[in-house]
Parts: structure tokens; sequence; C-alpha cells
């Protein structure tokens, strides 16, 4: 294989444009590197705190139906479903909330406080009192801080309860809750035989929603459930946005940064095509020594392909370091959902950087070939005599 | 006397045509035999350089044929032309053409290595050349750190390597002085001599042709002498 020790020679007789190019090539792929990392974590992130917050499939009656009937071995099905780690039969419906001289439109939700829990973890919401206390005692009610303090109510607090076609009850605040989302302002739990009696109906509720372990496979439980009468969508139904998010990010990052390889590949290019110029009587010389045609061109595809391989795989491996550093840093991200003391949620996965590494070698490949091919027709005697 | 006709070239001729046609050669009828050493002269663009590069396939034909062993090369394919190149033809230029980032023992290993022979077994062949032309302590040097002559030696020892049948040299002394010409000269004549090589060279210099088998002169591309030495 004389064409890799030529190929060898040559780039290690131009230390200096080879390391260049190198540098080149390894610095487009290590900022494509962290930034993928980075795009791929806030997504995660956005998974975690988002989706995680939000039911993953949720039933409603059919077109023609206010509620579901005979929930309860509907529920018993579900929870066979694979995947499905929690069910929650909810009720819910507007109401007015009044304390003293406050009123405000609320929803009210009528929950199995267990099974609410095992899909969107509300207790962990909890700041006064407690969830569990909605189902010791009738009429009781738990809500948002917001909502408490709009209306000014503090824990043991009574309310007033009443809608056009409800039950007026008198409600007994027994927990505030703050998950950190505008719900806060406006939601209100109570046991669903509260919400039964407040809103006069039988043993029915208006909505079923669902916990999966994998929220990518949601889809395929809402799929699975086609009973008459009710209708499954997913959160990917639901809120699409929040996929379309992340896809438009992925896409914008992927086109930014195979734009940025490009170039660095057009630079490694433009050295390989140096070389071949300034290598045109050498090539002559192989050519009179026997070399073939095609012996020729993979002497400089070898060249860049070398360069395409060394370039992206160290610049590769100083992305992950730079993303294992700046994610090892803590810092203060303030309120919110993504709140608290927390690093760059950097993600490396091993796919993208395989993917990375063989997307530039291949680009520096079919660019090498360029000045391959330019090299390899060369005619020898006008080779040898060129200046 | 030998009747082995080594190269046969019949009615040569190579027409080079943008605008004005030239005819580099015209009609050229020449029979070498095996083992001779010959000298074409001739004045400048008289065509030997393109009679050499036609020999060596370097450069193809307008018309006419070049049997090499009974075997037209002029109408070979480009595989064919590159083996035969790299087994049976040996080059040397005016201008050395070795390859800078390799050194001289590397030099001459190329067209062994080419060949498909194996690194050792080249760089062994390679070691006894670089003797033959009296260059084994330089082995290690690049071109730039050797003289005009020696560069010029390592590219014989270079031409020499795979043994080939015909050893051409374009004006091979042309760049040197008249004392580094005849140690040239009399080196390419030992290693004729020994090895039983065909060797044809285009020179300017009149006393180095004397000292050949065969003079061919060529004036406007066609053959106006073609005479043995005494
Ligand atoms: N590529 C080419 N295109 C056009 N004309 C050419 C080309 N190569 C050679 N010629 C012409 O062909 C003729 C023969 O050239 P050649 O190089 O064979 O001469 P030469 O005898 O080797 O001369 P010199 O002693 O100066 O080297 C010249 O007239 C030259 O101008
Ligand atoms: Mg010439």
């Amino acid at each position: 294989m004389y064409e890799l020790f030529i190929a060898i020679r040559h780039l290690t007789s131009r230390r200096r444009q080879t390391v260049l190019s190198v540098i080149g090539i390894g610095l487009a792929v290590m900022i494509l590197m962290v930034s993928q990392a980075s795009i791929v974590g806030l997504n995660q992130v956005l998974y975690t705190s988002i989706v995680d917050k939000i039911p993953h499939v949720i039933i409603k009656p059919g077109p023609d139906e206010d509620h579901i009937y005979l929930y309860n071995s509907f529920v018993e099905d579900i929870k066979n479903i694979d995947g499905v780690i929690g069910v929650s039969p909810v009720l819910f419906g507007q109401a007015t909330f009044e304390y003293k001289s406050h009123s405000r439109n609320v929803i009210m939700q009528g929950i199995h406080v267990d099974d609410h829990d095992s899909v969107l973890g509300i207790n962990g919401y909890i700041t006064h009192g407690s969830f569990r206390d909605l189902e010791m005692s009738h009429n009781s009610v738990v809500l948002g801080d917001a909502l408490a303090d709009k209306l000014d109510v503090k824990i043991d607090d009574l309310i007033d309860a009443s809608f056009p076609q409800a039950y007026p009850a008198t409600l007994k605040v027994v927990g505030i809750y703050d998950s950190g989302t505008p719900q806060d302002e406006s939601l209100a739990f109570t046991s669903l035989s509260t919400a039964r009696d407040f809103f006069d109906v039988s043993s029915v509720v208006n909505s079923i929603l669902i916990r999966v372990d994998d929220p990518d496979t949601a889809h395929l439980v809402s799929d699975s459930i086609n009973n008459p009468g009710v209708v499954a969508s997913s959160w990917m139904e639901t809120n699409p946005e929040i996929l379309q998010l992340s896809k438009l990010k992925s896409i914008s990052n992927i086109i930014l940064m195979g734009l940025i390889i490009i170039i660095a590949s057009f630079s490694m290019v433009s050295t390989i095509f140096m070389m071949v110029m300034g290598k045109t009587k050498e090539i002559g010389m192989l050519m009179a020594m026997g070399a073939s045609r095609r012996s020729i061109s993979v002497i400089f595809l070898l060249e860049s392909g070398i360069m395409g391989f060394i370039g992206p795989v160290l610049g590769v491996a100083v992305g992950i370091l730079i993303c294992l550093q700046i994610g090892s840093i803590t810092m203060d991200m303030g309120e919110g959902s993504f709140g608290g003391e927390s690093a760059f949620p950097f993600i490396v996965r091993i796919r993208d950087a395989v993917v990375i590494v063989l997307f530039t070698f291949i680009l520096n490949l079919l660019g090498g070939i360029i000045p391959a091919r330019r090299a390899s027709t060369l005619d020898p005697v006008e080779a040898l005599s060129s200046e | 006397m030998s009747d082995k006709k080594k190269i046969e070239i019949r009615d040569l001729t190579k027409i080079y045509g943008d605008g004005v046609e030239v005819r580099a050669l015209d009609g050229v009828d020449l029979d070498i035999e095996k083992g001779e050493f010959l000298a074409i002269i001739g004045p400048s663009g008289s065509g030997k350089s393109t009679l050499l590069n036609m020999i060596g396939i370097l450069d193809t034909p307008t018309s006419g044929t070049i049997l090499l062993d009974g075997i037209d090369i002029t109408t070979a394919s480009q595989r064919q032309r590159s083996k035969i190149r790299n087994q049976k033809l040996g080059f040397i230029f005016q201008y050395h053409h070795l390859l800078p980032d390799f050194n001289a023992i590397e030099n001459v290993m190329m067209p062994l290595l080419i060949n498909g022979i194996k690194k050792s077994k080249a760089k062994k062949i390679a070691c006894e050349m670089l003797e033959e032309v009296g260059l084994y302590d330089r082995a290690n040097h690049r071109p730039n750190q050797l003289s005009g002559g020696q560069n010029q030696r390592v590219a014989i020892a270079r031409a020499l390597a795979n043994n080939p049948d015909i050893v051409i040299g374009d004006e091979p002394t042309g760049n040197l002085d008249s004392k580094s010409s005849d140690i040239i000269y009399d080196l390419l004549r030992k290693l004729n001599k020994e090895h039983d090589q065909t060797f044809i060279l285009v020179t300017h210099d009149e006393r180095m042709a004397e000292k050949t088998d065969r003079i061919i002169r060529l004036v406007d591309g066609k053959i106006v002498e073609n005479s043995k030495v005494e």
C-alpha cells in the first residue's frame, strides 16, 4: 500500500498546513458537538419539566356525550395496557368561589388523590395542609397558591361555591399547592364525591388522565384505546407545540452546523488542491514510474480522508470534554419551572458523536474527489515539464 | 550481433496542432536491439523528447506503431501502460524528479513498492542499487541535502530498481558539469554492460554520443543519420 506511505509522508512533511486544516475541521466539529449536546439536553429538560407535568394521554367523552359512564371497569382495562403507570378518573367543571368580598371563577376538579398523584405527582406540590384531607371530609377543597392569594383565604377558611345548574356548597380549605404553572390561579381540587354532589351527576367522570412510563410511546397507548363513546389523545396531539419546538430547534441547529462543517471542509479541500498543484511534477514522475491513475487519486483521497477523520475525532473528543466541564458547573437559575441550583443540561449521545464524525468524514472524502480527480487526470508529459 | 529486436518503430508520426500544425515526428522507422546503448541527437525542437516519450509510453503518437517485445504499446490500455512503465521501463530525466519528501533510499524503493514488492525486500534491493551508484552512505539524505550529480545518481538507481529491459534518459547529464557528466556516463555504460539492458539516451553532448554504440540524428522529426559508432 505505497499510496498510504506517500499520503502520510505528504501530510507529515507539510506539518503546518496539515495541522491547520485538521484544527479547522476539528473546531467546526467541536462546535457542532457542543451545540448538539446542548440541544439534546435542553430538549430533555423540556421533556422532564413540561411533559412530566401534563397527562400523557387524556380520554374524553365522545362528540355526542357529556360523560364517561361505567368508568370503573374501563379504568381497570386501561391499567392493564403495557406501559401505563397511572390512571386518574376526573370530574371537572366550572364553579364560582366566593370568600368575603372576593370572588373568582375556577375550574373545580374532582379526583381520587392517590390516582391523580400517580398521574401528575400532585402531592409534591403541596405547601400547606394535605391533598389526603380531601377524602377525609366531604366538601373540602385544595387551592392553587395564586388562587388562595386572590381569594385571600387560608387553611380552614370556608368558601362558598356556586354555579348555575349546580348545588351550592360550602367548601373548607384543607390544602394549598404550588405547581409553578398558571393553573395555580384557577384550579381547585375536591374529592370525586364532592364534585359529583356539586355538579349533580351520578357515578360518572368526564375525563380520564393517564401516565405512561416512556412519554415517547404515549401515542401508542392512546391508539390502543378505541372504546365506543370516548376519544383518547396523547400529549403529542394535545400539546403538539412541544414536539414542534424541539424539532425546529434541532433542524435549525443541523442546518447552521452543517454549513460550518461545509466551510471547514471546503478549506481542507483547498489545502489538498494546493498540494496537488504544488506536486504536479511529482505526480508526473509517479506516473512515469508506473503508478496508475487510480493510485494517484487514492493518494490524495487518503490525504483528505486522513485529515477528515483525525479532525472530527479530535473535535468530538474536545467537544465532549467541554460539555463535561461546563456541565459540571452548577449555577443558580432563579425561580420558575427550570429554577433552582442546576448545571447546564448537556447530554452527549454516542450516536451524535458517531454521526458527526461520519458526516464530516464522508463530506471530506467527497470534497477530496475533486483534487484527486484533478491529480489523476494530469498528462504525465505536461506534468513533468511543468514549472 | 544479436538479431533480437527489442523495439520496432514503424512510420511513427506525432502532429501537434493548435491552429498551426507542428510535425514533431514525421514517419520515423527505427529498430533497437536488446542491450544496445543508443544516443539520439539533433538540434533543439527536432523531436528527440517527443520520440523518447513515445517509447516510454508517456505520450501517444498521431499515427504509426511501436512494438515492444512484439506488443504494440500505442494501443495498450491505461492499466497496461502503467504496468509496462513500471516493470519494463526506467526513466531518467534532465531534472532528477526525485520526490522531495522522501530520502534517497525511499526514492529508489518507490518503483519497487509500486510494483507491489514488500517494503523489506524493496529496501534490500534499493540498498544494492544505491551501492551500485556509489551512494550507499547517503541513503538517508533527502534530495535537498544532495548535490545535483548525486541526485542524478539516485535517479539512475531508481530507474534501474525494477531491473527494467529498457532505460531511457532525456538529457540525463544536461544539468551537470562535464566532470559529473563523465561520472554519470561511465556509470550508465557500466550498468548497461552488467545488466544487458537497452539504454536510449537523448543528448546534446556530441562527445558523449561518440561513446555510445549507435547514433540516431533527428532533424525536423525525421531520422537523417543512423550510424554505428566505431
Ligand atoms: N505539447 C506540445 N504542444 C505543441 N507542440 C509541442 C508540444 N511538445 C513539443 N512540441 C513541439 O514539437 C517539436 C519537438 O519538440 P521536442 O520537445 O521533441 O524537441 P527536442 O528535440 O526534445 O528539443 P530540445 O532539444 O530543445 O529538448 C517542437 O517544435 C516543439 O515545439
Ligand atoms: Mg527535449
